[in-house]
């Protein structure tokens, strides 16, 4: 048998461990570095400073910070678009997850033909980009020239259209429900291959027992894969905070009608670039990137300690 | 308990056949053994007892019904997979009780089951345990345990020790003999292992490319087999064969000769002078002596020494080699020409179609 590792690096001189802890960990640690610590840590020391109309820089230590959450100015839109981010995220989680789950439910189901085809074409939107999706479901939803009330009127449905992506009460729910149709794919895919993981025999062996299909995913597929479905739940928490370029592509910075689709992306980004009469303003962005970093660290702290402990990974 | 007939059973994918006109009838209470070479059918024939693979043709009768339509779970069988196939997230005694949920079976019958079944297998520490905290030999049992309480009418068993070691599988094919002593239910068990079979069986059914091709109790299946494969496959070592060709017949009686051994006389039946004939003998019946109904020559090249017996490699007139079982202290040394025997009775001759002939 080999020699443990830990054995072979205790006999080696420190020079030569050293060396080989850098040829080893230095490409990452350097990379790593470079483009995630680096960028954050200056995000942060940047939030802490105020620029004057000259453009020279002050510390100001958390006056930024009590800005954002103080001035109504600031905190008004701050909270509106964190609601609609809270929002965004609940449709993800009660609409995408489920879907993907049934979807890669019915996909690993025996017998099922054309497997490789259903794959492909319900993946196919997550490969397109976000700005042709945005546009393609614009023109569908359109009250002018969309074809999506000429197609309820078709089957008699007409009664149900609205211009639903220019209502303030409806506006973010669609859109949720659009990234939610090019995104399916993703806890679909990773779903699909956790079931193919499943052994043969095990679901052979509920068969014996008396289950049908259905009780065959629900009681045996279905906690087999939640460690899978509880990865899928945070994917779909950071990757909520970083949705923008939808609600940009659709709705434009200004995230309308009223400010009703703004999540935290799109205020980020008028805060820190501007837009129309608004002056950017690097340091209250920064403030803004500083305080998102820290809800999604709050937010996968409680998962690591609360869901991630609980769970339990089977070896078959 | 009960009976089970099999009728001109098929199974085929597209162009493969993977059973070809399957007939078996195994009665009430038997402990039947499937054996044959990897990939001749014996699971896929298991797998359609059980329902879990439809048939291409034929009829399946559990207890004197015709199940071909009926779901698994309604065929009153219970199934030991190779892999155990326990839920690995429920613990032993959910494993258990777990299919007898799905089946209207009372809370109360159900623990009363459990109880019954873990005291039989040993099981009681372990209820409460996890699949993942057991040792092989534990989860086999806990399969075994979770076939049990299903009370079945036939139980079927896969390959059931492969994934055992060696010393483990010999207790456990112990306690499935006395499991069965006990239960007195009707079991089919698949192997690969001809000790598996010959030990466990009331009877073996021999099979090799989806073709069954002999049924029979082990010890007839070892003094008379029907056929060569049947012959080479039952037995360890196997079977030496010998090409031979019919030489003359006189008076009822065929002479016999090979380039390997002295010409052998066997009833002449319908056999004509030039068939190619195939003789069969067993390295255990294999004696160093100068007369005897079968005697053959040999140069020692090897021999294995196994305690019990030793086993003698030999290389023949015809350059091939055969074995002999050569038993005590005193076994040939490589180099040494020796002359082997066999009595008549243990004698095998078979004709060109591989049919054993009548000796
Ligand atoms: N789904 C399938 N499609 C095609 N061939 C199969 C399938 N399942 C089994 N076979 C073939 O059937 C034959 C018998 O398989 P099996 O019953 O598993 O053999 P074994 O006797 O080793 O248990 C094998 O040659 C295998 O390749
Ligand atoms: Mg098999």
């Amino acid at each position: 048998m080999a020699e443990p590792v830990s054995h072979v690096t205790a006999q080696m001189p420190r020079a030569k461990l050293a060396g080989l802890l850098l040829f080893f960990l230095g490409p990452a640690v350097v990379i790593y570095t470079l483009f995630s610590i680096y960028p954050l840590v200056a995000t942060m020391a940047l939030s802490t400073y105020t620029s004057d109309p000259s453009g020279s820089r002050s510390f100001v230590g958390l006056a930024n910070f009590r800005t954002l959450l103080g001035d109504a100015l600031w905190s008004k839109p701050f909270w509106n678009a964190l609601g609609n981010n809270l929002i965004f995220f609940i449709v993800h989680m009660c609409v995408q997850n489920p879907v993907g789950i049934a979807l890669a439910g019915l996909l690993s189901l025996p017998g099922v033909r054309l497997k490789g085809f259903y794959r492909t074409v319900m993946f196919l939107p997550t490969m397109l980009s976000v700005v042709i999706v945005g546009f393609s479901w614009n023109l569908i939803l359109s009250p002018l020239w969309g074809v999506a009330s000429g197609a309820l009127k078709a089957v008699g449905l007409g009664s149900l259209f609205a211009p639903w992506l220019g209502l303030e009460s409806s506006a973010l729910v669609t859109l949720s429900l659009i990234s939610v149709w090019q995104f399916v794919g993703i806890p679909m895919m990773l779903i699909y291959a956790a079931l193919l993981n499943i052994p043969e025999e095990l679901i052979d062996a509920a068969r014996v027992d008396g289950l049908g299909q259905f009780r065959i995913f629900f009681h045996i597929k279905l906690p087999l894969v939640l460690p899978t479905i509880s990865l899928v739940s945070v994917l779909t928490f950071v990757a909520n905070f970083n949705a923008f370029d939808l609600i940009y592509s659709v709705k434009g910075a200004l995230a309308g009608p009223n400010f009703a689709t703004d999540i935290l992306g799109t205020f980020f980004y008028r805060t820190f670039f501007g837009n129309q009469l608004q002056l950017g303003n690097p340091t209250m962005g920064a403030a803004v990137a500083t305080v998102m970093f820290f809800i999604i660290l709050l937010g996968l702290c409680l998962y690591l300690f609360l869901v991630q402990r609980r769970i339990r990974r089977y070896a078959f | 308990m009960a009976n089970l007939r099999i009728e001109q059973l098929n199974k085929r994918y597209g162009a493969t056949t993977v059973l070809n006109d399957v007939n078996l009838s195994i009665e009430d209470g038997e402990f039947v053994v499937l054996v044959g070479p990897s990939g001749c059918g014996k699971s896929t024939l298991l797998r359609m007892i059980a329902g879990l693979d439809g048939a291409s043709g034929g009829d399946i009768h559990i207890a004197g019904k015709l199940v071909n339509t009926l779901a698994p779970a309604e065929r009153g069988i219970a199934m030991v997979f190779q892999s155990y196939a326990l839920y690995p997230h429920m613990n032993v005694r959910k494993n258990m009780t777990f299919g007898l949920k799905f089946t209207g079976v009372p809370p109360t019958e159900r623990e009363r089951r459990v109880a019954e079944a873990a005291r039989m297998l040993r099981l009681e520490e372990l209820l409460e345990r996890y699949p993942r905290d057991l040792s092989g030999g534990q989860r086999q049992r806990v399969a075994i345990g979770r076939a049990i309480v299903r009370e079945p009418a036939v139980f079927l068993f896969d390959e059931p020790l492969s994934n055992l070691d060696a010393a483990l599988r010999v207790s456990t094919r112990v306690e499935i003999a006395n499991l069965h002593r006990l239960l007195k239910s009707t079991i089919v068990y698949v192997t690969h292992d001809q000790v598996e079979a010959m030990t466990l069986a009331d009877r073996i059914v021999v099979m090799n490319k989806g073709c069954i091709e002999q049924v029979g109790k082990p010890l007839d299946l070892y003094y008379e087999p029907a056929n060569l494969f049947v012959a080479g496959f039952i037995g360890s070592p196997a079977m030496n064969f010998f090409e031979a060709e019919v030489k003359g017949i006189e008076g009822g009686r065929a002479r016999v000769t090979g380039a390997a051994f002295r010409d052998l006389d066997i009833p002449a039946a319908s056999l004509k002078v030039g068939d190619r004939l195939t003789v069969g003998v067993r390295p255990e019946h294999l004696v160093r002596g100068e007369a005897g109904a079968f005697i053959a020559e040999g140069v020692v090249e090897l021999v294995e020494r196994l305690g019990e017996a030793s086993f003698a490699y030999l290389r023949r007139a015809d350059g091939r080699m055969f074995v002999a079982e050569v038993r005590g202290r005193r076994t040939p040394a490589p180099g040494e020409t020796v002359t082997l025997v066999a009595a008549g009775p243990d004698v095998h001759v078979f004709d060109a179609s591989g049919l054993r002939l009548a000796t």
